[in-house]
């Protein structure tokens, strides 16, 4: 390996960066007492309050997880603060309210807000530390009644439409990580697109963690009526801190008859320093329910960033022909562990799935691909396409494959394939005959390995992964 | 015995445990004695342990029968149909006891085939070395219920620099209800030396038993072997085994594993390529029906550099059956230039039958190439078509393409009588299955 590929890999965390902003924060510890001051904080009817306690409870009586191929340090519940929320908390009125320093953080992680958003097209609900403070195009998507706001407003203005949906994709008793969400979630973002509507533009949401030791527990929620359809994407950065910090989201997902939700995600979260000192902890719960006919969802991932990544982005296929899609790249260097794949639950007839997943590995990171596929006995004829192919970029680092596969129809059909390979001396020699430099080599090597899954993504998102790839690996190989 | 023995089961099965009577062996006494303070520290697993998810033992551990004391009454006339007339050297056992009368050794090379009893004290050295050495009986309580009544044992040596061509066969026959069997094989290839063996296990009549088997198969530098092992124990029995494989630099293990019998069949298959440049080929076939399932965990553990594993497993799900499959490949770190495929294919015949598969790499190294595969499916309708089309009546074309799915391993068994015992088999299972 060439020093080239050594410096692309050690590149310094370019978001790392601290907002001075008051913020309103809770004090640490985890207890009915916190859930109620949340509850009583964000205002909220008392169904969501009881929701909140009986996860809680759940999760009293649950144990942490230890099956996954991760190792980290213990997490103490009892340290982190359970809410945080900027302190300038008035109703704004227009985008020149938000706090100018606001403002500037978004100005240099390159969020489309003002012009910018006009021209890229796309509408941000801006997501700072668990409170939402400005959205935009939100009336533009009103006249064709699409409702895209923070969580908390959903649950003042359309309270029905939250208690309708809310934990009937991932119950509160799911999982450890995702009882802890249900309990303490102070915000995250809401979108329902009534039926037959599609939505005119993507949708986009950018999460940022701000301060030190404040848990980000947001919850998304997105419905797709009968035959809506929406495009979502979801892109994270974080600042620099030396303590591992918890990030444990939930995310639902509901596509009635005909409806098709496409939910891209690029996350890039602090992972540590070289030694693997901080970095942040993503543990999240994402999953949808296609439960009309014919409905179609699709999760697109590019994971590069947090120290440890736990994350199943999974679909139920209970509508008949419904489809699941499942595209990911995960790229881990230095320290990183990702833990990452998918789980299709095949229910309804015909229905039809698919798996690519890439993984890249580099220094002395680990990154398991694990899936499962269930085909149950009602799902005639159903459809499973799985490819999960790894690269390995030095020879510290590791790639795993642990796929499930589980049939219960004997009309179904099921394929899983993978490899693992790395960037082979041959190929930079062929490069360089035809003048073109190890590390740019090792860029469109690595670019063409993940072209199945970039060309899902939006283009915006395109090219912003196709870049964060190259700047993660820059220097690891040459 | 140390502690109190946990599991109700575990203590059934080892109230007819005695501590062995000092013999002239040592060192054997001191393996049993270890095995037996093994198994009062470990667990029978359950569904909730991640190795035992999809195999769900609870009506095993129901049954916790005794060791087979008294010797069962049949005729010699009864089991000839088992016999493989290529094989010159024959070693049987019955419910586990060595039955010198049924053996034969006429092979004409200088294979060492015996029972531990008769080779302990002429070739102590060797199997004191080899015994329990390659089995992981300390965290596995199977192979450590197994060695804790390790009475006898069939013992393989094939000396070095010597070929033997004839098959040498391991005939396990099970003849008694109710009763725990626990039959062991101690394959020792020294170097340059080159065998095919084949581990066999029948029953006499449709009986309930367990098998708890544990086999240990080491190679020396470029021994080449051929190991066969058929499970074809009754529909009710249950059999539980654990096979473990070391092998040397260059070293050659060719490996196939046929489950056809038991109610719940479950095969630990581990091999470690404890050396530079070794191979190995393991290919399965579990053809099962009506409420049977088979379980094959693989174990393949790349430890050295340029190592070659293929792997080649199918299952055909008729009835109800279940079909579980884990092939676990591990690349070590300093592993480099290993050479990997695994591919699992599964064929399910009916609408009630299951398949629980996870092929699994783990990879450490950089430099290798490694690939997996697994696929569930059914018979396809249009190759069912085309052979309507011409003239095949709609079940001998099921019959036909079944056939076909499991003779690309059947085909692979050097051994002609066996190999028509098995294409014989595989054509009367699909016939009793198919609609």
């Amino acid at each position: 390996m060439s020093t080239a590929l050594q410096n692309l890999v050690n590149q310094p965390y370019k978001h790392g960066f601290v907002t001075d902003i008051e913020s309103d924060i809770a004090p640490k510890g985890l207890s009915e007492d916190t859930i109620r001051l949340i509850s009583s904080k964000k205002n909220e009817p008392e169904w969501l309050l009881s929701f909140r306690l009986k996860a809680y409870n759940k999760w009293l009586s649950m144990k942490e997880p230890h099956w996954q191929n991760v190792t980290h340090n213990k997490i103490d519940f009892q340290e982190i603060s359970y809410y945080a929320a900027p302190k300038p908390k008035k109703k704004l009125a227009s985008m020149d309210e938000v706090d100018p320093e606001l403002l500037r953080t978004f100005e240099k992680l390159g969020v489309p807000m003002h012009e910018r958003a006009a021209l890229a097209g796309v509408a941000v609900d801006v997501i700072f530390d668990s409170v939402s403070v400005a959205t935009t195009y939100k009336k533009k998507l009103a006249e064709v009644g699409i409702i895209f706001c923070s969580f908390s407003e959903a649950v003042q203005d359309h309270p029905e439409l939250i208690k309708k949906y809310l934990g009937t994709v991932v119950p509160v008793g799911d999982n450890f990580y995702a009882a802890l969400n249900s309990a303490v979630f102070t915000d995250g973002s809401f979108c329902f697109i009534p039926k037959g509507v599609k939505c005119p533009m993507d949708l986009s949401t950018y999460f940022r963690i701000n301060t030190e030791e404040s848990g980000q527990f947001e919850r998304t929620l997105i419905v797709a009526e009968e035959g809506a359809s929406v495009s979502y994407l979801e892109g994270c950065t974080a600042p620099r801190f030396d303590t591992n910090q918890l990030h444990a989201a939930v995310v639902e997902l509901v596509a009635l008859d005909n409806a098709d939700i496409k939910y891209s995600t690029v996350q890039n979260w602090y992972a540590g320093d070289e030694d693997g000192v901080g970095g942040i902890y993503n543990f999240v719960t994402k999953r949808g329910l296609a439960k009309g006919v014919n409905s179609r969802i699709s999760w697109t991932q590019v994971e590069t960033g947090s120290a440890v990544t736990w994350k199943y982005p999974s679909c139920i296929l209970r509508g008949d022909n419904s489809v699941g899609e499942f595209y990911s790249v995960a790229v881990t260097n230095n320290h990183q562990q990702a833990d990452t794949g998918t789980k299709m639950i095949h229910i309804g007839k015909n229905t039809r799935s698919t798996i690519v997943s890439k993984g890249i590995s580099a220094g002395y990171s680990n990154s398991s691909y694990r899936g499962l596929v269930r085909i149950t006995p009602t799902a005639e004829g159903a459809r499973n396409y799985s490819q999960c192919d790894s690269m390995l970029i030095g020879d510290q680092c590791g790639a795993h494959t642990f796929p499930y596969i589980q049939v219960q129809n004997s009309s179904a059909k099921v394929e899983h394939e993978a490899s693992t390979s790395k960037i082979g001396e041959d190929q930079l020699f062929y490069f360089s005959q035809r003048g073109i430099d190890a590390e740019e080599a090792v860029s469109m090597i690595i670019n063409g390995f993940c072209k199945d899954v970039f060309q899902q993504l939006p283009m915006e998102f395109a090219v912003e992964a196709t870049k964060l790839l190259s700047f993660k690996l820059e220097g690891s190989v040459g | 015995m140390n502690g109190a023995v946990r599991d109700d089961y575990l203590s059934h099965l080892l109230q007819s445990w005695h501590k062995p009577s000092s013999s002239t062996l040592p060192w054997l006494n001191q393996l049993r004695t270890e095995a037996v303070d093994c198994v009062s520290t470990l667990r029978v697993p359950t569904a909730k342990d991640e190795e035992w998810r999809f195999t769900n033992i609870a009506s095993l551990t129901k049954l916790p029968f005794q060791e087979a004391h008294n010797t069962s009454e049949f005729s010699p006339t009864d089991i000839e149909h088992f016999y493989l007339p290529e094989a010159t050297t024959r070693l049987v056992f019955v419910d586990g006891q060595y039955a010198p009368q049924l053996s034969n050794n006429t092979n004409e090379d200088d294979v060492i085939a015996g029972n531990l009893s008769t080779l302990a004290n002429s070739h102590s050295a060797q199997i004191s070395l080899h015994l329990g050495q390659h089995t992981d009986f300390r965290n596995n309580v199977f192979a450590a219920l197994n060695t804790t009544f390790l009475k006898d044992s069939a013992v393989v040596i094939i000396p070095r620099n010597t070929t033997t061509n004839a098959p040498i066969h391991l005939l396990f026959i099970a003849t008694q209800q109710e009763v725990t069997n626990y039959p062991r094989c101690l394959l020792i290839a020294e170097p340059n030396s080159q065998a095919v063996i084949i581990e066999d296990y029948v029953a006499l009549h449709n009986l309930i038993y367990v098998t708890n088997s544990v086999t240990e198969v080491s190679l020396a530098n470029n021994a080449h072997i051929n190991h066969i092992r058929i499970q074809r124990d009754s529909d009710k029995a249950f059999h539980i085994a654990d096979c473990s494989v070391s092998q040397e630099r260059s070293s050659h293990y060719q490996s196939m594993n046929v489950a056809l019998g038991a109610n719940i069949s479950r095969l630990s298959l581990n091999i470690h390529l404890e050396d530079e440049g070794a191979e190995c080929t393991v290919d399965g076939l579990a053809l099962i029906k009506g409420q049977q399932l088979a379980d094959t965990h693989t174990f393949i553990n790349h430890a050295k550099p340029n190592g070659t594993s293929r792997q080649l497993h199918k299952c055909i799900v008729g009835g109800e059956a279940h079909a579980v499959f884990n092939g676990r490949i591990m690349v070590r770190p300093n592993a480099q230039s290993t050479d990997s495929t695994q591919s699992n294919r599964n064929l399910l015949l009916t609408n009630k039958a299951q398949v629980n598969t996870k092929p699994q790499l783990e990879i450490f190294a950089d430099d290798v190439k490694c690939a997996h595969g697994a696929t569930v499916g059914q018979l396809d309708n249009e190759e069912i078509f085309y052979l309507r089309s011409r003239g095949f009546p709609e079940i001998d074309a099921r019959n036909l393409l079944t056939y076909a799915f499991g003779a690309e391993i059947i085909n692979r068994v050097p051994v002609a009588s066996l190999k028509k015992q098995l294409e014989q088999t595989v054509l009367k299972h699909t016939q009793s299955t198919a609609l």
